[in-house]
């Protein structure tokens, strides 16, 4: 009877398995095949990798991407713990509100963020005039439409998910371990080396490898901002897929699978690290 | 030091909202950019933008996708990851790794492989831009559905529902479905917001031939900002409707478990116990 149960309870589950075969499995499959395969798709070598690392066109997406992602990583990763760590200590009713405007936040990324940014530093933008006014050419040393903007625009998404996931380490350091770490003679320092820093060292590397991943991932945002004049992983891929004139799809199921190689290839170091630190603790 | 947080605080917020309220202005004005401050104010961008058939159309469109989609991830997800959560734990460990997926398989990575496969025409693309949706409301839907099953520790209320004398369609589909109701509503609504403003998938399976709400802004944006940006202020004031709720829902739902709990550590367990409380409507 048991059994009889059991088999019908996995037989539900077949509507769903068919939804994860159908678009999940069977298209990665047929990706990953045809990124050893020629313009049809048939053969096989490993030509459009080879492809792909041997010309700029493609590798320089790869090192776009992993440097704006780097450079946004860490300016938001340290813009958060400050905002995190002064978070953590204001009062518990001020600390819901700020995560609440957190979340509602989190809807204005991709399109309408690149357009605020445009209206706010384009070539007319309202910063831009006002420091124009103030006798600052902005123009001379930032471009919007370049991975200067790109990286800006990208530290806007990236603080406030870097607070959401810092704030509660932060909130977990308890002041009187301050007190007792002081009464038994340890200086600020010495504090911040020996208990703080340690306390919310997980936690921090763990966000900076969900923000750059983050980062990496991005593509609606730079899509809208510079189009094809910053060349990024997602947006190259996503070009060559469904370009019409320069479509090249065997190269974009290459890239694609190389792509998700070094993400999980991340996501790997990050649950090492976080399973080196947790047995620290322990 | 105490200054110092506050003036930490008021820093961040002001950067965050800076972006928006620029938009919002610049919704309102008839020009700026030719000095400091716009020329005047004008409501005509959004009489305009609520005459054009084509925003009509593009939100119609979003609204379409999203109650299609949303509709499939209720009838076959929700039961799936109750089902596995209570009687076929085996399978849970399959599921655990789906959480991580958007930043493992990254959406332009699934559009590929979804394009290389429907090309042919086999399916219809608006069916394969449903499936990758689909796919990626795995991970609100599951971490939703969980915390509410784990707060009202279904396996057990299962399990009394049972000893009672109901089968197990009966208390799968008039007891924990109903008590998980909240749960599954809040996940609902995080889908909800991310169908509506999904642009990548959408943009590369279908690109100008479905364009939805935030194709239409990308498109708006390259003619007339200020039309644009009355786009953004509508869809950004219905969001935060979303979000709204889904705050209310979620803290409806703390208090209702933490009551459960206390009337459970004060009174008699059989008062307070969820399957008592269910088995009596």
């Amino acid at each position: 009877m048991q059994q009889h149960w059991k088999r019908q309870a996995q037989a539900c589950l077949l509507p769903l398995a068919a939804v994860l075969l159908l678009f999940l499995a069977v298209p990665l499959v047929i990706m990953i095949r045809q990124s050893f395969g020629d313009q049809n798709g048939d053969g096989f070598s490993f030509a459009n990798f080879m492809q792909i690392l041997s010309q700029p066109f493609y590798y320089d997406a790869f090192r776009n991407s992993f440097f704006i992602s780097i450079y946004s990583a860490l300016a938001g990763l340290i813009l958060a713990m400050f905002v995190a760590a002064a978070l953590a200590r204001m009062n518990e009713k001020a600390q819901e509100k700020i995560t609440l405007f957190i979340n509602m936040t989190a809807n204005f990324a991709g399109v309408p963020l690149a357009f605020a940014y445009i209206i706010l530093l384009g070539n007319a933008g309202i910063l831009t005039l006002i420091l124009q006014h103030m006798g600052i050419p902005l123009q001379s040393f930032f471009n919007l439409y370049s991975w200067q903007g790109l990286a800006l625009t990208y530290v806007y998404f990236q603080v406030p998910l870097g607070v959401l996931f810092l704030y509660p380490a932060f909130k977990g350091m308890d002041q009187r371990w301050g007190e007792a770490a002081a009464l038994l003679g340890a200086s600020h320092f010495s504090f911040w080396a020996r208990i703080g820093i340690p306390h919310i060292l997980p936690s921090v590397l763990g966000t900076f490898i969900i923000l750059f991943a983050n980062g990496m991932g991005t593509y609606e945002t730079a899509y809208a901002l510079v189009g094809g004049t910053v060349s990024l992983v997602t947006t190259r891929i996503a070009s060559s897929v469904s370009g019409d004139i320069f479509a090249q799809p065997q190269i974009g199921s290459a890239m694609a699978v190389l792509f998700s190689i070094l993400m999980i290839a991340v996501l790997l170091v990050n649950q090492y690290l976080l399973h080196l630190f947790r047995r620290d603790i322990k | 030091m105490k200054k110092m947080n506050r003036c930490i605080i008021t820093l961040f917020v002001a950067f965050m909202c800076l972006p928006i309220l620029v938009t919002l202005v610049y919704s309102f004005a008839t020009e700026w950019g030719k000095s400091i401050l716009p020329s005047g104010y004008t409501f005509k961008w959004y009489a305009q933008l609520y005459q054009d058939p084509q925003f009509i159309a593009a939100i119609s469109r979003s609204l379409i996708l999203t109650v299609v989609t949303l509709a499939a991830v209720l009838v076959i997800l929700v039961p799936s990851i109750a089902l596995v959560a209570i009687y076929l734990p085996k399978f849970d460990h399959l599921f655990k790794p789906i959480v991580l997926l958007p930043y493992a398989i990254p959406g332009v990575v699934l559009a590929t492989g979804l394009m290389r496969t429907y090309t042919n025409g086999l399916v219809p693309l608006f069916a394969v831009l449903s499936g990758g949706l689909f796919i990626y409301s795995l991970p609100f839907m599951y971490q939703s559905v969980r915390s509410s099953l784990q707060e009202i520790d279904g396996t057990r209320l299962m399990e009394a529902a049972e000893m009672l004398g109901a089968s197990k369609v009966y208390a799968f589909i008039r007891i924990l479905l109903p008590n998980i109701k909240i749960g599954i509503m809040v996940g609902s609504l995080l889908t909800f917001s991310a169908f509506f403003g999904e642009f990548q998938l959408t943009n590369m399976i279908l690109g100008g031939d479905f364009e939805t709400i935030r194709i239409y802004m990308l498109r708006v944006m390259k003619v007339n900002g200020h039309l644009s940006s009355a786009v953004v202020m509508t869809y950004l004031i219905l969001l935060v409707i979303i979000s709204a709720l889904i705050i209310k829902l979620t803290n409806m739902n703390r208090k209702r478990s933490s009551m459960m709990r206390e009337e459970a550590a004060f009174k008699p367990i059989v008062k307070g116990s969820p399957a008592h409380e269910l088995l009596n409507h």
